[in-house]
């Protein structure tokens, strides 16, 4: 271990070189910084892994039948789970996508979930991102340089293999592909995460193709290389949000999508993933409801916790909410990234009433949380090792099986005082070991 | 319909939902479809059940005509379409017809007289709807949503309908967006459906009357911007002039 920290300078400046960057648009400008990798990894022992890996397979199994069921019957409404309100009221619902199939049944095959360990070391889920989830080149390549710089820290410990992303991802894509290349779909070189794209397509073998090298015919969706040759696309990563997939169905203003690519889609004749409209499922309104599916669908007890949730649309949680505003964390569910978080005793009087007087006037729009007192974990910081805030974001993917990938990210606040770790906000990445013994 | 270009376009992708179908209310009979010019065409069916055309042409042109013709047996029932299905998605408001303060006061003021049971209710905002706003063309434009229009206190056949979604769904009445043709008029038409028991009921607020054999329906969704006869994108700046034209001819 201390042969791989002595390496943590050669590691960081490998990263910059392979151009491992993370973009974040700030006051309408776009910055391409580094992503600051810290070399003291993140350990999760065998026996707690298997407990998280059980937890994870179980949630993705019920978010798939969640959404397979809101785009189709949805019973699990008119069976009284989750009051209609929180799936029409919620941007996530995307009418276009109502009753049409995805291949396999499945519309969540990348799954990101966001968790944190409390200090009593029980894990909390604090959000699932199966839209798309970015994220897991950077442990990869992290731990591609780390093992070039300290082989032995390798040989030494127990560590299980963190190399099989890509054939994870790979199977997930192969599963579905109704016949064609897959293709990873980027929106381009000035997206905050395009070393991710191109990373993982010459990890998986995918072609990475931009918007305008796509192009429907008739029924069916094909590849045009520079020559000109044409090829049928079966399966489609894409890394571009569903609102600009396809400026025909979706957004208008869209220059990066491909226009009438969700025609090819809902015919059967190719495949996307993950599927459009599942923003519905990890919408934080329904995120409340989250151990409730799984219970729904699966008749099972949620292994993992979520954090105690409140929601203000219910009279009660609203009392509750309201006089212990100072110890809760409120988000705004239209928003990701870090966004739209408030803590509560963070405002000034002022501020607060202002808040108060939105969250009565729409109280869907917001979930409150109790702040959980996550452990710290131990970074470099200029030579001196310090404690910092971090979360870790699992990834589960979904072909034939569900399948937790035996490693994750793990972003920390360089603040001190903060408990945001999301990328887009500054903060670091570690890489995370899971011990196979 | 005509769509002419002040400058020649290229890669133009469109979509275009301009194809009747059958309903309990009207049977159809196409004589032909045309669109030029086209370079790859196909069909498609949105989530509302309404047929597409989607296509593209990539070669610069300054014109995209499409020519519908055919014959509409009319009036077969009184209801639009028979469906056993709770549609929630209808319910609820849409990018449209989200009501605000203007909307809700209009809403506070004239629900207090409205009748019970829900066929009544519809009849009664469409008949407060044509008393209370005034037909004025140019005065909002496609994308005014029913919270404009009500502010305005006039319209056309779009906001007249979205303000009555807005009204409905404002008391759960599950109400939709439908868009047509009808006789005597040179353009197309919009009015509401709105679901009584397992039925769909046509009222039209534009002209204070309910769907009858002078409609031939095109298409329905939550407001205007699911029913847009004709979507498309392309490259090159250019100013667009759409004109559709009408004929229906009783037969």
């Amino acid at each position: 271990m201390k042969a791989l920290l002595g390496q943590a300078e050669t590691v960081n400046s490998l990263l910059a070189r392979y151009g491992v960057k993370f973009g974040i648009y700030k006051n309408g400008k776009f910055h391409e910084q580094l992503f600051p990798f810290d070399a003291i990894p993140r350990i999760i022992d065998a026996e707690e892994f298997s407990v998280l890996e059980r937890g994870l397979e179980q949630r993705v199994t019920a978010l798939n039948c969640f959404l397979k069921d809101i785009y189709s019957d949805k019973k699990i409404i008119s069976d009284g789970v989750i009051p209609p309100e929180f799936v029409f009221s919620s941007s996530g619902f995307m009418a276009e996508c109502d009753g049409v199939k995805t291949p396999k049944d499945i519309a969540s095959h990348i799954s990101g979930i966001d968790l944190v360990q409390s200090k009593d070391k029980t894990w909390y889920v604090l959000e699932d991102n199966l839209r798309v989830p970015s994220g897991a080149s950077y442990p990869m390549i992290a731990r591609e340089l780390c093992r070039m710089s300290s082989p032995a820290t390798f040989r030494e410990t127990h560590i299980e293999d963190n190399r099989n992303y890509a054939d994870l991802l790979k199977a997930a894509m192969d599963y579905v592909n109704t016949g064609g290349v897959n293709v990873i779909l980027t929106p381009g070189r000035y997206n905050a995460a395009f070393f991710e794209h191109s990373y993982l397509a010459e990890k998986t073998g995918a072609v990475l193709a931009a918007g305008n090298d796509l192009i429907v015919d008739g029924d069916f969706l094909y590849y045009t290389s520079y020559d000109g040759t044409k090829q049928r696309v079966g399966a489609v990563y894409r890394r571009i949000s569903d609102d600009y997939l396809d400026p025909i169905a979706f957004n208008p203003e869209s220059v990066i999508g491909v226009p009438h690519i969700y025609s090819v889609y809902k015919k059967g004749n190719v495949a996307l993933l993950n599927a459009p409209g599942n923003g519905i499922a990890d919408d934080k309104g329904i995120y409340y409801f989250v151990p409730k599916m799984i219970k729904y669908y699966l008749g099972e007890e949620s292994i993992l916790n979520n954090a105690p949730t409140y929601l203000p649309f219910y009279e009660e949680d609203m009392k509750y909410v309201l006089s212990n505003f100072d110890s809760l964390v409120i988000k705004d569910v239209a928003e990701a990234g870090g966004y739209g978080v408030v803590f509560g005793n963070s405002l000034s009087e002022e501020k607060k009433a202002e808040f108060i007087e939105q969250l009565k006037a729409e109280p869907r729009r917001f979930i409150a949380q109790e702040v959980i007192d996550f452990i710290d974990i131990d970074i470099m910081d200029k030579g001196e090792i310090v404690p910092r805030k971090a979360d870790l974001r699992a990834f589960v993917l979904t072909g034939e099986d569900v399948r937790v990938w035996k490693s994750g990210l793990t972003r920390f606040s360089r603040n001190p005082d903060s408990f945001i770790v999301n990328s887009s906000q500054g903060g670091g990445f570690k890489d995370t070991w899971v011990l196979s013994r | 319909m005509e769509q002419r270009f002040s400058n020649f376009i290229k890669d133009h992708y469109f979509s275009l939902k301009c194809m009747p179908h059958d309903t309990a209310r009207q049977k159809i009979e196409f004589a032909g479809v045309d669109a030029e010019p086209v370079e790859m065409r196909s069909s498609d069916i949105d989530s509302f059940g309404n047929s597409v055309i989607i296509g593209h042409t990539i070669k610069p042109h300054d014109t995209f005509n499409v020519r519908l013709t055919g014959t509409a047996l009319t009036g077969l029932e009184v209801f639009e379409e028979k469906s056993e299905d709770t549609p929630m998605i209808f319910t609820y408001p849409s990018r449209a017809t989200r009501p605000g303060i203007h909307l809700s006061h209009y809403h506070n003021m004239i629900a207090n007289n409205a009748p019970d049971g829900i066929y009544q209710r519809a009849l009664y905002y469409m008949r407060c709807i044509y008393r209370d706003f005034s037909y004025c063309p140019g005065a909002t434009s496609i994308s005014t949503t029913a919270e404009n229009a009500v502010q305005l206190g006039k319209g056309v056949c779009q906001d007249y309908a979205h303000i009555m979604l807005a009204l409905c769904r404002l008391d759960h009445i599950p109400a939709r967006y439908a868009v047509g043709i009808m006789t005597g008029e040179g353009f197309s038409h919009a009015w509401v459906e709105v679901k009584c028991r397992q039925y769909w009921y046509g009222f039209d607020p534009t002209n204070n009357c309910l769907v009858d054999d002078n409609y031939i329906k095109i298409s329905h969704g939550r407001d205007y911007f699911d029913t847009l006869v004709n979507k498309g994108i392309y490259h090159n700046p250019a100013v667009e002039v759409q004109r559709i034209r009408v004929e229906v001819i009783r037969l």
